[in-house]
């Protein structure tokens, strides 16, 4: 596999604030990845780095092989529509999909018709009148119809309905299966995009959390639940990621998958095991009260 | 999950640094009411009422055209697009700056395109204004002894220096506006109140030197020797310090 992105020691700090806090990892070619993380983690700046729009502080960074920053030959494979991109003064959809084939040699005119349609974006409309669900689906079809080897969708459900979130869902993997390229997702909306995802990077607090394969992710941390006495005693030697209780009751996170014997020992103790989803995992991870937990697992 | 089914995406096309530059004008063109229709409507708005002006000088005065067209030697009207026009300027680098690096432009290719994009304004809005002035002047203002164009230092010798004028003129009221929104870009508010402070600072200190030296009527007999030409080139000379200074400043600029 090709690695399309590599980031190391990444820092981006705005006066005494630092917003990307040295983080390591590589994107690999035709993946999608989720860029998880809640508001004001990191996410877009970590996008911005990555298509040359800011300058680093610090570190190393390589897109198709070089800086992106000014290089026409990397930015020109690169496809970034920010959720608080501005537009020039009085632009409407339509100049937007008029101008974007000058800027993005696979654009498919016609797969941005049928998006339209399926979206019933209005483009005769300025874009400082649409809904933000109208300005998502905007970003949303620049985004699928650019066919860019690396595209990233920036919070791409902010606003959108039901529908519409569908419709994304399924030319995303629609289009992705017919012309494969590298997708990165950025949203903290993640039960809506947790089946979309092949691979995960969580980021809190500027500091990359988890990076990992989405498969090895679900399976990943499980909850032990029953009674608080056989709870603690199966967990106490497991890293705990999450503990909830009611009375003598409790429900226990582990990070970590469990084998066929320590199931067979939680059956016979009268414990019920179920599944994290991937939503409650990243809860469980950027949790305040479990910050330090959280550290742990970086380090892990 | 989905595997690849078909061949990655490669470049189709080896573009050319010709073309990333002329994708920029064609991006400030897409909607072209910016450039070119808003400054004619207002260019136009400014010529209807100059019309009716001197429909209601003609009738209440009775005055011979030629005298009321004397009348018309000091407005400002011509210059009406002007103030608009810094405003394209700067929203050009605003919004237009933003959007472009979002579609993947290098700083270098946009200020580049957007420069080329002014020369072309500055020649089409000189053109005409300097062509319209000598239409003015032939027509006997609007056969009602109308002047908005032959005003001001305008119709007082050739087309070339009218258009050389309006050009100089054209071009720092463009890049003066995107130089300074570069600077913005850059440093947002440290920076715009830094260049304020500045410019104050130099405006003083030139007013004292001035001052100091005596100069002042050195400097009004240079003025004058040089005439309305060279005062021009000498806007013209700003507008290029401006535009120099916006590429060496926005190469590292930052969206909002």
């Amino acid at each position: 596999m090709t690695t399309v992105v590599r980031a190391q020691g990444l820092t981006k700090r705005y006066g005494s604030f630092t917003a990307v806090d040295a983080v390591d990892f590589t994107l690999e070619e035709g993946r999608i990845y989720g860029l998880l993380g809640r508001n004001g983690a990191g996410k877009t700046t970590i996008m911005q780095l990555l298509t040359g729009q800011l300058f680093p502080n610090g570190g190393e960074l390589e897109v198709f092989g070089r800086t992106p920053a000014e290089h026409a030959d990397v930015l020109r494979r690169l496809c970034f529509i920010a959720e608080s991109q501005r537009y020039p003064e009085d632009f409407t959809p339509a100049h937007v999909f008029k101008s974007a084939p000058w800027f993005f040699e696979n654009w498919d005119a016609a797969f941005a018709e049928r998006l339209v349609a399926d979206f019933r974006l209005p483009t005769k409309r300025r874009i400082k009148k649409l809904s933000r669900g109208q300005l998502s689906a905007v970003g949303v079809i620049v985004g699928l119809a650019s066919r860019a080897p690396l595209t990233f969708f920036d919070e791409p459900y902010l606003g959108l309905d039901a529908v519409a979130r569908h419709i994304f869902y399924d030319r995303l993997l629609e289009d992705y299966a017919e012309h494969p390229r590298t997708i990165v997702l950025s949203t903290h909306l993640i039960d809506e995009v947790a089946n979309l995802l092949e691979h995960v990077i969580l980021i809190d607090q500027g500091r990359i959390l988890l990076d990992r394969d989405a498969e090895e992710v679900r399976g990943s941390a499980t909850t032990i639940a029953g009674a608080r006495a056989a709870v603690d005693a199966f967990t106490a030697d497991r890293p705990v990621i999450g503990r909830e209780g009611i009375g003598g009751l409790a429900s226990v996170t582990i990070d970590g998958r469990l084998d066929q014997a320590e199931r067979i020992r939680a059956a016979e103790l009268g414990l019920e095991l179920a599944p994290v989803s991937l939503q409650q995992l990243i809860v469980h991870l950027t949790g305040t009260d479990l910050a330090g937990t959280a550290e742990q697992e970086k380090a892990a | 999950m989905t595997t690849a089914t078909a061949t990655p995406l490669v470049r189709t096309e080896s573009r050319a640094r010709l073309n990333e530059i002329w994708r920029i004008v064609r991006l400030h063109t897409v909607n072209p009411s910016i450039f070119f229709g808003i400054p004619w409507l207002i260019l136009g708005g400014a010529w209807a009422v100059t019309m009716v002006l001197a429909l209601i000088v003609a009738s209440a005065s009775g005055a011979p055209a030629d005298d009321i067209l004397t009348g018309f030697r000091y407005s400002w009207a011509v210059l009406s697009p002007q103030w608009y026009l810094v405003a394209v300027g700067v929203q050009a680098i605003a919004f237009t700056f933003s959007f472009a690096l979002g579609f993947g432009a290098t700083r270098r290719d946009y200020w580049l395109g957007t420069s080329v994009m002014f020369v072309l304004v500055a020649v089409e809005m000189a053109a005409a204004i300097a062509t319209l002035v000598q239409i003015e002047k032939i027509t006997n203002g609007w056969w009602i002894g109308a002047g908005m164009f032959d005003a001001l230092w305008y119709g007082q010798t050739t087309w070339l220096n009218d258009f050389y004028t309006s050009f100089a003129l054209q071009m720092f009221v463009l890049f003066v506006g995107a130089g300074a929104t570069a600077i913005y870009m850059r440093w947002r508010m440290k920076g715009m109140l830094s260049l304020t402070a500045a410019l104050i600072v130099v405006v003083l200190g030139g007013l004292a030197l001035l001052t100091a030296t005596n100069s002042w009527i050195g400097l009004w007999t240079w003025l004058a020797s040089i005439g309305i030409t060279g005062v021009f080139t000498l806007v013209l000379g700003l507008a290029v310090v401006s535009a120099v200074g916006g590429y060496l400043v926005i190469r590292r600029a930052t969206p909002r």
